[in-house]
């Protein structure tokens, strides 16, 4: 081989190693925008009603609400995970692996995620111990009815009843998107006592800070899509946005569990 | 021998003419993106490094979330990828079998583009998993792989034209 085509292949590692010094510091984090690129400083609460999509995606998809940027404060463990509400967490605290799922019932890869993989989850890792799930409202400003199928569902979970209702809003989504009856797609699986108290929940205004805690938890982690999924294990984070086959988390958690 | 034929007679035994330009061009931006991505996977931009296996079944959720492959296949691209840029950068940028190296990351890079190209019409909004650090599949991203792979094809066309020729660099050849 020539002389100096070994001398420019030198030459050559050598600038890329100069360059690769310099390219972690080309992913610094923006500023969260919207899709349209508008900052979202507004409060989720206060833009519920401003609609932005006009058709539906023609498969289920994650929803981009913000650019994404680098990875989110790694907490050591679920003790350190602020404001967990104990009704909307399954599974043991102590679990080695804390899952947070931030998710919108009006979106429709947040269906598929809850109807797919959520019920394998819950019988294979939750409910023996292995995976902590905990529930993080992000109702995303451009679904009108979002936030309010998200005060329901707070509601049913201070009365132990989220599982049914959840089940409730993301199979009977479709509709409810289309007329907005939150309450009577909710009142289908109630007993008429337990709708008489969360409709006063609902009435109370008490859900709604509860529900802004998660979507400004979401932010501090940079969730820019539902269904985002934050990972929590031996002191890492591993955010994840997207649906997930239920396969294809199984590997990821076993892999994480086998960790020494 | 008038100038013009001689100017080009120059250009034609430069060891920097535009062709030769593209393919160096070529050669390093792609060899440094496929060894950074590679890496970027394999270490997840994190510290301390997660184990390899947390990493790469971790790329397999990204690769599962563009939803064109099954489940082995998903397992395959996400056990195989990340080893494979970083492999076939080091490929590159060494120059050795260079033909046979740009047509491979072509045929990659042409894979990327038509699965971001899909996401994107399907308005999947998945992250494109190309490096550590999420990244949306927005139109820029399209345009991104896109013009990659139109370097990685106008390397490798050169690539295949420039080996038919000796080299301007070798010493001519005694009669």
């Amino acid at each position: 081989m020539n002389r100096r085509r070994i001398l420019a292949g030198i030459l050559s590692v050598g600038l890329l190693g100069f360059l690769a010094l310099f390219l972690p510091f080309l992913h610094k984090n923006p500023e969260p925008t919207s899709s349209s690129g508008q900052p979202l400083a507004q409060s989720p609460s206060e833009t519920v009603n401003s609609r932005a999509e006009s058709e539906p995606p023609a498969i289920p998809t994650p929803v981009v609400v913000a650019k994404a940027a680098s990875r989110p404060p790694a907490p050591q463990s679920s003790a350190a995970l602020p404001d967990i509400d104990p009704h909307k967490a399954f599974g043991s605290k102590n679990a080695p692996v804390t899952m947070e799922v931030f998710s919108d019932y009006q979106c429709p890869a947040c269906k598929t995620l809850f109807t797919t993989t959520n019920r394998r989850l819950m019988d294979d890792y939750v409910s023996n111990g292995k995976v902590y799930l905990i529930h993080r409202d992000f109702p995303l400003p451009m679904h009108a009815h979002s936030r309010v199928a998200a005060r329901y569902a707070r509601a049913a979970a201070l009365l132990g009843k989220v599982e049914p209702v959840e089940q409730a809003l993301f199979q009977n989504q479709e509709k409810w998107e289309q007329n907005g009856d939150v309450d009577g797609t909710v009142a289908a699986v109630l007993s008429p006592a337990e709708m008489t108290k969360v409709r006063a929940l609902v009435k109370g205004g008490t859900l709604d800070p509860m529900i802004d805690k998660d979507y400004n938890l979401g932010q501090t982690y940079r969730v820019n899509q539902t269904p985002t999924t934050v990972f929590h294990c031996k002191g890492q984070t591993y955010p994840y946005s997207g649906v997930m086959t239920y396969d294809i988390l199984k590997t990821f958690l076993d892999q994480l569990l086998s960790q020494r | 021998m008038d100038l013009r034929q001689e100017t080009n007679n120059m250009m034609q035994s430069s060891p920097l003419n535009a062709r030769r330009a593209i393919i160096w061009i070529g050669r390093l931006v792609l060899a440094g993106i496929f060894i950074y991505a590679g890496y970027a996977k394999l270490t997840m931009g994190m510290r301390p490094r997660p184990p390899i296996g947390v990493a790469l079944s971790f790329f397999a959720l990204q690769v599962d979330s563009y939803q064109m492959l099954p489940t082995w296949g998903v397992n395959f691209v996400a056990h195989t990828l990340p080893f494979a840029e970083v492999i076939l950068g080091l490929l590159l940028l060494l120059g050795i079998g260079l033909r046979i190296w740009a047509t491979i990351i072509s045929l990659i890079i042409l894979g990327f583009f038509g699965a971001v190209l899909r996401a994107y019409l399907l308005h999947m909004n998945i992250n494109c998993g190309c490096f550590a650090t999420p990244e949306p599949v927005t139109l820029k991203k399209v345009f991104e792989d896109g013009a990659l792979a139109a370097l990685a094809i106008l390397m490798t066309v050169f690539a295949f034209i420039e080996a038919r020729k000796p080299h301007p660099w070798t010493a001519p050849e005694k009669a």
